[in-house]
């Protein structure tokens, strides 16, 4: 008999996942990135700015009403983690994922939702070729393509007479690479001189090659797309060795991180930027208030874009609340993702801290502000501010 | 049932991939040579399948092979790693213990580098959007498991030919052994040679498995973590890399319920592993027998 009873246990216990799943409440919204592993910096930056906007969606009364939870798993910083959380976030029903961290994270984990059906909006992915991996994948992440050619005109604008430029990138890293194309492309149509192109590797920390060829080209602008640490040792190098023009930094540079590695001489670099805490937006005037309170800083970008990435699923709960006419709670699970998803792609605009943003068809975005801004440094050295360019 | 293979059937792929990539680190090991070339034969296979696999040009071959394409990309990965590995075999291996190490770290980092620099390589991004033999994860241990099967018959049958007793020879004692008449360079190069055939050949599996190959793939870390797997597992017998690799592969993601503190709990077992089991897993269970 006993025996009997635990094969109906089991036979019971196997049943169970092919029966209709309704929405667990409150809302389960999944988070997969990279906190541990060498890109954890970015991914605590993410989990940061994804949890105000938990507390500060939930406080606004969630999705009409109804409250959202954050699931949080571990990327890593490879490709096999990122399938392993999104496979984990799956399984746990979340009706919508955020991440993971890198691009070519993405490349590998993503497809794993397209075929589960799970809505995916990326918060920090901007290699080519994202949103076109599936249907459900989408992402706020907005690549240079508007800014860079700004942030040059701006370097213009302070000095008219540069005619010979050089260019570093980071050589190993996706953003980077893909950025500097945009920064070569512009200073061709801005007909400048490219006197010299330096690759560099993310992980270096001696620039004296690539500073050497600069100075001897006799560049008087340097464009740089890299990430905070590296480029941060670049200019320090080149400031040493006593390059003294004006330096255009890319969106790696766009980061608290830089002021302690090159301190007083990071003075004056112009960056790019996709976020500002300083832009005038009432939800990033909120976002940046909760935050500082929250953290004792300033939000970086990764920090804002997850916000906004939660915000997005948030809308689209919302939106498809709307739209359907039924609470998403009494929806099963698969018919929830769809309608997410719908919600998503449908055009919608997002008042987000990066501004007005909406996501085409494809799950493309379309974001219409960036800044560009000035390093100024406070006399300690250690800590600076960006400050936005007129 | 079938929310746990959801789950854990990629965990499992990857503990079968990895388990070999251990086991091509074990074939130097035979003749006593520590290598941490596997990782870069393990990109150089990957890179090779990613390009058959998305070449505009190669669209015409896809087309008219259809699933033989896989087969393909496996032997061509094959023959391009022994060619290779004959290549820095020969000067590497005439190098010993650490120096021998070394050599086969810059070979990795410069792997590296000249792939970051081909533009058929894709870059930075690397190749994406792979084509996919399977729709679910779980069906790549068809690939993985058979090959992993043959590799351990394969040491099996090693071990006990004459070949195998010359490798072991030299691991013994190198001096003795070419005293006695061991042609020690050559056999090491054999060793050598198998162990990054064996790496090529996982790599080109495991580019539609990721269905994404970058040069992450084959970093200074991803050769250190194979190595681990050897000595965690042991590295004096076959199934050392087994054991090393499933455990190594399996720990963070069974611990994944305790959060931020599942990071500091595995490398505690690391630490503890290394300190209690200097001959590895597998050293416990050959003491138990003896």
């Amino acid at each position: 008999m006993r025996r009997l009873l635990s094969c109906l246990a089991l036979l019971f216990v196997l049943a169970a996942p092919a029966m209709a799943e309704p929405v667990a409440k409150p809302i389960p919204i999944g988070i997969a990135v990279a906190t541990t592993s060498n890109v954890a910096l970015f991914g605590e930056e993410q989990v940061n700015g994804a949890r105000i906007a938990e507390a500060y969606f939930n406080a606004q009364g969630g999705v009409n009403g109804t409250p959202i939870k954050l699931v949080i798993q571990d990327t890593a910083g490879d490709e096999a983690g990122a399938v392993n959380a999104f496979q984990s976030l799956i399984s746990a029903k979340v009706v919508g994922i955020i991440g993971p961290t890198l691009s070519q994270q993405a490349f590998a984990a993503a497809p794993l939702a397209e075929r589960a059906k799970v809505p995916v909006v990326a918060p920090s992915n901007t290699a080519k070729g994202i949103p076109q991996i599936g249907e459900y994948i989408s992402r706020i992440s907005a690549p240079m393509t508007v800014v860079a050619p700004i942030s040059l005109k701006k370097a213009l604008a302070i000095n008219p007479n540069i005619k010979k430029v050089a260019v570093l990138f980071a050589q190993n890293d996706a953003f980077s690479t893909s950025e500097t194309s945009v920064f070569q492309e512009a200073i061709k149509t801005l007909n400048l001189t490219m006197v010299s192109v330096q690759k560099f590797q993310t992980t270096d920390t001696d620039f004296t090659t690539q500073v050497t060829a600069i100075l001897g080209a006799r560049a008087d602008l340097v464009v740089i797309s890299g990430l905070a640490a590296d480029s941060g040792n670049l200019v320090k190098q080149l400031r040493q060795f006593g390059y003294k023009g004006q330096i255009v930094g890319g969106n790696g540079l766009n980061s608290p991180n830089m002021f302690p590695v090159c301190g007083a001489l990071c003075e004056g670099i112009l960056v790019a930027q996709a976020y500002s805490p300083m832009a005038e937006l009432p939800v990033n005037r909120d976002f940046v208030k909760k935050f500082t309170e929250a953290y004792k800083k300033a939000p970086a970008q990764f920090s804002a874009q997850a916000f906004t990435a939660v915000q997005a699923v948030v809308e689209a709960l919302r939106k498809a609340e709307k739209d359907t006419k039924k609470k998403i709670t009494s929806m099963e699970l698969a018919e929830a993702r769809q309608a997410v998803n719908k919600a998503l792609l449908s055009g919608m605009v997002i008042h987000s801290p990066l501004g007005e943003i909406s996501l085409d068809r494809q799950g493309e975005v379309i974001q219409k502000q960036f800044y560009v801004s000035t390093i100024k440094m406070n006399p300690d050295k250690k800590t600076g501010a960006f400050v936005l360019t007129k | 049932m079938e929310d746990f293979i959801a789950r854990y059937g990629f965990l499992f792929v990857t503990i079968l991939q990895q388990a070999l990539l251990g086991l091509s680190l074990y074939f130097p090991l035979m003749t006593g040579q520590l290598s941490l070339a596997s990782i870069g034969f393990y990109a150089l296979g990957g890179y090779v399948a990613a390009i058959m696999g998305t070449h505009p040009e190669l669209a015409p071959l896809r087309e008219t092979l259809g699933f033989f394409l896989y087969p393909l990309e496996w032997l061509v990965a094959l023959a391009a790693s022994t060619l290779l590995g004959v290549a820095l075999g020969y000067p590497a291996l005439r190098l010993r213990g650490i120096y021998l190490a070394l050599a086969t770290i810059a070979f990795v980092l410069t792997l590296g580098v000249v792939v970051l620099s081909l533009p058929i390589a894709g870059g930075a991004v690397g190749i994406f959007a792979i084509p996919q033999p399977f729709e679910d994860r779980l069906a790549y241990a068809w690939f993985f498991g058979p090959l992993l099967a043959l590799t351990v018959f394969f040491l099996w049958r090693l071990e006990r030919s004459g070949t195998g007793r010359l490798f072991f020879s030299i691991r013994e004692d190198e001096l003795a052994a070419a005293a006695m008449g061991v042609n020690v360079t050559a056999r090491k190069v054999q060793a050598f040679v198998i162990g990054c055939a064996l790496a090529g050949v996982v790599g080109a599996m495991s580019a539609p498995l990721l269905n994404t190959w970058n040069a992450r793939q084959g970093t200074f870390d991803a050769a250190v973590a194979c190595l681990a797997y050897v000595l965690i597992g042991g590295a004096r017998s076959k199934w050392g890399a087994l054991l090393g690799a499933a455990l190594l592969v399996s720990l963070p993601e069974l611990l994944r319920p305790l959060k931020d503190s599942r990071m500091i709990l595995n490398g505690l077992v690391l630490v503890l592993a290394c300190v209690y089991m200097p001959q590895g897993i597998a050293g416990l269970f050959a003491r138990r027998r003896s």
